[in-house]
């Protein structure tokens, strides 16, 4: 059983999905921390298959957008990365509420992993932060995303040259503010520190980047994601992938 | 909700809730309010209900500000919607659309509709509406098209002479004898191929069940007779495969009254997705344009 629903403040709602435990003791609530741009498309059934597997595994599980993005209220280019740290913040509130666990684990996504990471120290009931191919910092990303940019405006063969000179500047189709920018900017590895090592593990696809932050254990799912190359290809959910994904949120 | 202007819905709909759609509507619905179509945007291929850089979501939310409700909805096995297991492509939409009719008049009273969205939304759209007189409008975003007569002639001229490498290597391709006898082969063969063969309606590849000629036609009278509208944008992505004028698809569609009803775009510097924001915000205005004409007629 799933539920869709908004929640949060009147002015600022976001879009949840929330997904009851099938079976077991639901003791165990795991919050899914979307990516952003081009990897919230792309992942959009993959982790929608994790929740539903987590569920069928006892765990209640909160799917959210952040604000500016899917279903949520507000625009992309008029909300900053404070205000997404502090959706994940409300997503957990609203999880924990809905679901009376005690226990909360977490799931950064990509860009997702960013900012789920500034969360744990403020939560007394967490327990686990899984990151699925954490981006490993803020400044790296927003290259990456602009060089993803480019290759998506390079393909556009019938352009001015106001209108290719616009498209460069937008982040995935998006205008973003300069402090959109900024706070992107000074997110850096240490970002990841912030979260106890026994706490955090890594799930990477192929090929495999060096997690920032040595002594974190990292478990290989052997999928490709190209995430710089297929860029507007949803993905197909993948099994090794949802069970190594799987494995480092039920285990005890 | 976070816009004054409207209010968002998750509905879970269908058998077993197992359909999901977001049904927007005015705050404040206009005195008009039950005479305007609803608009219903169907999920496009495996993009679930945001569409392509929240493209539903920023049409439904716009439409709303002028006093439309729309529904945008994951079809069966796309998004938050589960597949219906043994159905074919098309037996599946249409279990969909049922549901959807029955959500939307169980919250909405009766409705006429207007259906529609990107690709494969536009393709299931033109297969519904000739069955359903609550569809007086269909909105059709790089929807499939057929060559007309000249198309072949237009696509040739745009590939080797609209700049000067490309008429440079045509040049020098008509210098070379071997054209002239690959030519002849395929002279040869043409022969024994029947005359309907030759005239293949164009294959879309990742594109299950695209509408015939038929098909578009019975869905265009349709709309006509209901006297209801249709507006169909096309992209860089059908000028690469299948259209390359404006006005080919009134052609080939052959209805009476055509331009009457219809408003045909061609937007060949527009990626399929309307990737960039420019793109995208001339998309919106289009179509906000054109529901206007719900509202004033």
């Amino acid at each position: 059983m799933n539920e869709a629903f908004f929640f949060g403040p009147a002015d600022q709602q976001l879009f949840g999905n929330y997904h009851a435990p099938v079976a077991g003791d639901g003791q165990v609530l795991t919050v899914i921390c979307p990516p952003l741009f081009f990897d919230y498309m792309r992942t959009q059934l993959t982790l929608r298959r994790l929740a539903l597997s987590l569920a069928e595994r006892g765990q209640h599980v909160l799917r959210f957008d952040y604000r500016g993005t899917g279903d949520s209220f507000g625009e992309l280019g008029e909300v900053t990365v404070s205000e997404w740290i502090e959706d994940v913040a409300l997503a957990v509130r609203e999880g924990l509420d809905i679901s009376g666990s005690r226990k909360v684990r977490l799931v950064g996504v990509r860009a997702g992993a960013l900012l789920a990471c500034r969360l744990p120290v403020a939560v007394r009931e967490f327990q686990r932060l899984v990151l699925w191919d954490p981006v490993p910092d803020g400044a790296q990303y927003l290259q990456e995303t602009r060089r993803t940019q480019a290759t998506m405006v390079r393909r556009h063969l019938h352009l001015s040259r106001d209108e290719r000179r616009q498209g460069m500047l937008e982040y995935a189709g998006h205008p973003v503010s300069e402090r959109m920018l900024d706070e992107f900017r000074s997110l850096d590895a240490s970002a990841y520190s912030n979260v106890p090592s026994s706490k955090l593990q890594v799930v990477s696809t192929l090929p495999v980047q060096p997690f920032p932050v040595a002594g974190i254990s990292q478990h290989v799912a052997r999928v490709a994601c190209n995430w710089d190359t297929d860029i507007q290809d949803p993905m197909r959910p993948q099994s090794l992938l949802l069970e190594t994904l799987i494995v480092c949120l039920t285990m005890p | 909700m976070s816009d004054h202007a409207l209010t968002e819905e998750p509905l879970h709909f269908g058998e077993g809730g197992r359909l999901l759609g977001i049904l927007t509507r005015p705050a404040a619905p206009p005195g008009n309010a039950r005479k305007l179509p609803v608009f219903v945007l169907l999920s496009s291929g495996l993009l679930h209900r945001v569409g392509p850089r929240r493209l539903y979501v920023h049409l439904a939310r716009e439409l709303a500000r002028m006093g439309f409700s729309t529904l945008r909805v994951d079809l069966a096995g796309v998004g938050d919607s589960p597949p219906r297991p043994g159905l074919t492509n098309n037996q599946s939409v249409t279990a969909d659309y049922g549901e959807i009719v029955s959500v939307l008049e169980s919250r909405l009273g009766r409705v006429s509709l207007v259906v529609g969205g990107l690709c494969s939304a536009a393709d299931n759209a033109i297969k519904l509406a000739p069955a359903d007189q609550r569809v007086i409008g269909m909105f059709l975003l790089d929807m499939v098209c057929f060559s007309d007569d000249r198309y072949s002639a237009r696509a040739f001229i745009a590939r080797h002479l609209t700049n000067r490498f490309a008429a440079r290597a045509f040049i020098a391709s008509y210098l070379n004898p071997a054209r002239y006898i690959r030519a002849l082969m395929r002279r040869i063969k043409a022969v024994s191929v029947p005359l309907r063969d030759r005239f293949k309606r164009v294959e879309l590849p990742l594109r299950p069940d695209i509408p015939s000629r038929e098909q578009v036609r019975a869905a265009f009278e349709a709309i006509r007779e209901r006297d209801g509208k249709v507006l169909s944008v096309f992209t860089q992505y059908a000028l690469h495969d299948y259209y390359n004028r404006r006005g080919q698809l009134a052609r080939v569609v052959g209805v009476d009254g055509y331009w009457r009803f219809c408003t045909e775009l061609f937007w060949p510097e527009a990626w399929h997705t309307f990737d960039l924001d420019a793109h995208q915000r001339r998309l919106i205005e289009a179509v906000k344009t054109w529901a206007a004409g719900y509202i004033h007629s």
